[in-house]
C-alpha cells in the first residue's frame, strides 16, 4: 500500500500534474462565480476540454481542481451579491451576505477560503485513510435511511425560526416542498401540477427559484434605499477589502471547522445526500451548539454560521469521491459526471481500481491536498480585490446585480418564460420580506423536496408501509435525532418565554 | 411642504405588520386549498392505484398540512414587527420600509422590476446583445446614472464580455443579434 501512495505522490506531484491542478482550479473559480454555472455544468464543459490531454491522472487532476474552483467560486457570489447559484452554496449567504452588508466582505471571503481549505484538507485526510472502510458503511444506506436522512435535514429550518417565528418558518417549508412535486418525478408516470404550461414540465429550476429569493429582492432592496449596505459596524470593520482575521475570531472558528469537516465528509461520503444537505445541517448543528449570544448572530452576520456550512460543503464534495472512487457509485451529480470522464478515459472506477491503477486512485487523492492549497493561495491575495467589487457605484451594482440573476436562469435554456418565473419569485420574495418570513427554509424545502419524496416512497413500497421507521435501527436514530433538532429550540424558546413572563 | 403632500399621499400605503402578516396567511390558505384542489383531482393511472404511495398521497398531505399551518398563522397573534428586536439591530427588518414609506424611492424599486420584465420579454426578439445592453442602460439612467460616455460603452462591453465567455468558450449557445437576423 505505502507503494502505490508513493506511486500516487510521484504522479500527483510532477510539474505538469501540478499546473493542470491549479488551473483547474483557477477555472473552477472563475466560471463557477457566474450563477447558474455549478460545479456540475463546469466539471461537464471542461471534460471533452480535458479528454484531449490524453494522461488520465492529469485530466483526472484537473476535473476535481474544477470542481473544487467552482464551489469556491459559487461561495463569492453568494457571499457578494446574495445570488447563490448553486444549491451547496446556499447556506453560505445566510451569514456570508449580511457580513458584506457590516462591511466585512474582504473577512467574510477569507472565512470562506481558510474554511474551504480546512473542509477540503481534512476531508483529503479521511479519504485517504477511511476510503475502503466507509465504502462499506455507505452502502447500508438504504431508501428508509435516506428519507430519515431528508428529515434531518428539514429539521434544519428550526434554525431559521427565530423567536416567534417557528409557524413562520413552518409554512415557508411546506411551499418548498409543494413547488418541489411540479414537473415530472423519478416515481411517478406523468408531470404534476403544470398547469398545462410545458415550460413547468421539468419542474421549477433551483436556480431561477434561488435567483428570484435571494437576488432580486436584494437589487430592489438596494434601489428603494440609499443608504442599503452602508450602515452598521465600526469604520475599521467597514474596510471592505480587509481580509484580517483575529486570534478571537480564529479560535471561534476553529472548533466549527473541525466538527464540520468530519461531519461534512460522512454525509458526503453516503451516495446521494452530498454537500447541500452537509451544508445545511453543518449550520443548523453550529447554531444549536452555539451559545445564546452566538446564536442572536447566526442569520446576521455571524462567522460561525459562514464557517459551518463552507466547511461542510467542501468536505462532503470531497467525502463523494469515497463511492465513486472505491465503489463506482457517483455520490452527487458532479461525481456522476466525473464517473463519465473515467468511463471515457477507460478506466473503471470500483474496488479494483486501487490494485488495477493505483497511480490514478493516488494521484487524484494527494493532488486533492495540492488542489485545496492552491484554492488558497490563489484566492487569498485575490480577496482584496473581489471584495472591492462591491465599491462600484450603486447606478452600476444594482443593474449589474439583477443582469447577473437573470442571466444565471437564461444560461443553457434560453427560455424568457424561466426569467418571468424569477421576477415573479423575486416580487413574492419582497412581500414575504416586507412581512418578516424567513426565505431559507423556503429553498430548502425545495432542495430536499424531491428527494424526500423519491426515498419515502421507495421505503414504503419496499416495507409495504411505515414499520420501517421504528424497525430499522438507523432510520430510527436518525428520526430521534431529527425530533432533538426540532424540540430543542422549541423548548429554549418555551424557557426563554418563562423566563421573560415570570420576570415581567 | 412638498414632503408633507407626499406624506399624506402614501398614508394609506402604510401597512402594519399585523395586517401584512393577515394577507399573507390568508394568501397561504388560498394557495393550499388550490395546491390540496388539484391534488385531490389529480387523475391517478390505472396502474398506480394499487400503489402504496400514489403520486397524490403526499401533495395532498402538504395540502393539509399548509392549510392548518396557514389558519393558526391567521389565528395565532403575531408579535408586532421584530424589527425593534434584538436579533435585527444591526440590519433591520425590512418590514421598516412599510413603517414610514415616504423615506425610500419606491419608483426606482419598482422601475427596476418592470425594466427586468421588459428585458426577459426582449431577449426573444433583440437578442441577447442588445436587450442585455439597452437593460444595463436603461438601468443605470433609471438609477441616477448621467455620464453616458461611461455608461453605454460599460453596459456594451458587459454584455459582449458574458455572451462571449458563455457562447463562444463555454460553447453554451446564446442567440447573440435579433431574431430577424436569423429569417
Amino acid at each position: 500500500m505505502w507503494d502505490q501512495m508513493l506511486l500516487g505522490i510521484q504522479t500527483a506531484f510532477t510539474l505538469q500534474n501540478m499546473f493542470f491542478a491549479a488551473l483547474g482550479c483557477f477555472i473552477g473559480t472563475i466560471i463557477g462565480m457566474l450563477p447558474g454555472l455549478g460545479p456540475m455544468s463546469v466539471v461537464a464543459i471542461m471534460i471533452p476540454v480535458s479528454i484531449q490531454i490524453g494522461d488520465p491522472s492529469t485530466t483526472l487532476i484537473l476535473l476535481a481542481g474544477v470542481y473544487y474552483g467552482a464551489i469556491f467560486g459559487g461561495s463569492t457570489s453568494s457571499i457578494l451579491i446574495n445570488a447563490p447559484g448553486e444549491a451547496a452554496v446556499v447556506a453560505t449567504s445566510f451569514d456570508g451576505y449580511p457580513m458584506a452588508r457590516k462591511g466585512q466582505a474582504g473577512k467574510a471571503l477569507t472565512i470562506a477560503a481558510i474554511s474551504s481549505f480546512s473542509g477540503g484538507t481534512i476531508g483529503a485526510i479521511l479519504l485517504m485513510g477511511f476510503a475502503p472502510v466507509l465504502a462499506s458503511f455507505a452502502i447500508l444506506f438504504w431508501s428508509a435511511e435516506y428519507f430519515a436522512l431528508m428529515l434531518v435535514g428539514l429539521s434544519a429550518v428550526a434554525a431559521f425560526a427565530g423567536k416567534g417565528k417557528v409557524l413562520k418558518a413552518l409554512m415557508m417549508t411546506l411551499l418548498g416542498l409543494m413547488l418541489s412535486t411540479v414537473g415530472e418525478s423519478s416515481l411517478f408516470n406523468a408531470p404534476r401540477f403544470t398547469l398545462g404550461l410545458l415550460d413547468l414540465q421539468s419542474g421549477i429550476h433551483f436556480v431561477t427559484l434561488a435567483m428570484g429569493l435571494f437576488a432580486v429582492p436584494e437589487a430592489f432592496f438596494l434601489a428603494l434605499d440609499v443608504l442599503r449596505g452602508q450602515k452598521g459596524g465600526s469604520k475599521e470593520a467597514r474596510d471592505i477589502s480587509n481580509l484580517r482575521i483575529n486570534l478571537k475570531e480564529a479560535k471561534t472558528i476553529a472548533p466549527v471547522i473541525g466538527r464540520q469537516s468530519i461531519q461534512g465528509f460522512l454525509i458526503g461520503v453516503m451516495p446521494g445526500a452530498g454537500a447541500t444537505i452537509a451544508s445545511f445541517l453543518g449550520y443548523a448543528v453550529e447554531r444549536n451548539l452555539a451559545n445564546p449570544e452566538e446564536r442572536k448572530e447566526f442569520g446576521q452576520g455571524s462567522i460561525k454560521g459562514l464557517a459551518a456550512p463552507e466547511t461542510a460543503n467542501n468536505a462532503a464534495s470531497t467525502g463523494s469521491f469515497v463511492p465513486l472512487l472505491t465503489l463506482g457509485i457517483p455520490g452527487s451529480g458532479t461525481t456522476a459526471i466525473l464517473l463519465g470522464a473515467f468511463i471515457a478515459l477507460n478506466l473503471q472506477p470500483g474496488p479494483l481500481l486501487m490494485q488495477d491503477r493505483p497511480e490514478v486512485f493516488w494521484s487524484v487523492i494527494f493532488s486533492m491536498y495540492f488542489g485545496n492549497i492552491i484554492l488558497l493561495i490563489l484566492n487569498l491575495p485575490l480577496v482584496p480585490y473581489i471584495a472591492r467589487l462591491l465599491a462600484i457605484p450603486r447606478t452600476y451594482l444594482i443593474p449589474f446585480v439583477l443582469f447577473f440573476a437573470m442571466a444565471g436562469a437564461y444560461i443553457g435554456q434560453n427560455n424568457a418564460t424561466e426569467l418571468l418565473l424569477l421576477i415573479g419569485f423575486g416580487v413574492f420574495a419582497i412581500i414575504m420580506r416586507f412581512a418578516d418570513y424567513p426565505l431559507p427554509p423556503l429553498l430548502i424545502g425545495f432542495v430536499l423536496g424531491q428527494i424526500f419524496e423519491d426515498n419515502f416512497g421507495r421505503a414504503i413500497r419496499n416495507a409495504n408501509g411505515i414499520q420501517f421507521l421504528w424497525e430499522r435501527p438507523m432510520t430510527l436514530a436518525l428520526v430521534l435525532a431529527t425530533l432533538a433538532f426540532v424540540m430543542i429550540p422549541l423548548y429554549r424558546d418555551w424557557r426563554s418565554r418563562r423566563k421573560a413572563s415570570s420576570l415581567g | 411642504m412638498r414632503e408633507e403632500e407626499s406624506s399624506r399621499f402614501l398614508l394609506p400605503f402604510r401597512v402594519t405588520m399585523l395586517s401584512i402578516n393577515r394577507w399573507v396567511a390568508l394568501g397561504f390558505l388560498a394557495f393550499s386549498s388550490g395546491y390540496g384542489y388539484l391534488a385531490f383531482t389529480y387523475r391517478i393511472l390505472p396502474f398506480e392505484r394499487f400503489l402504496a404511495m400514489k403520486p397524490n398521497t403526499l401533495p395532498i398531505g402538504l395540502a393539509v398540512a399548509g392549510m392548518v399551518c396557514s389558519i393558526a398563522l391567521l389565528l395565532v397573534p403575531e408579535e408586532q414587527s421584530s424589527g425593534s428586536g434584538e436579533e435585527n439591530k444591526v440590519l433591520g427588518s425590512d418590514h421598516k420600509y412599510l413603517e414610514s414609506p415616504e423615506n425610500y424611492e419606491w419608483g426606482k424599486g419598482a422601475g427596476l422590476l418592470i425594466l427586468a420584465v421588459i428585458y426577459a420579454l426582449s431577449l426573444r426578439q433583440a437578442g441577447f446583445l442588445i436587450s442585455t445592453s439597452v437593460f444595463l442602460i436603461f438601468g443605470g439612467l433609471m438609477l441616477g446614472e448621467r455620464k453616458f460616455w461611461i455608461l453605454v460603452p460599460v453596459s456594451c462591453f458587459a454584455s459582449f464580455l458574458v455572451w462571449y465567455l458563455v457562447d463562444e468558450v463555454l460553447t453554451i449557445f446564446m442567440r447573440p443579434w435579433p431574431m430577424i437576423i436569423y429569417q
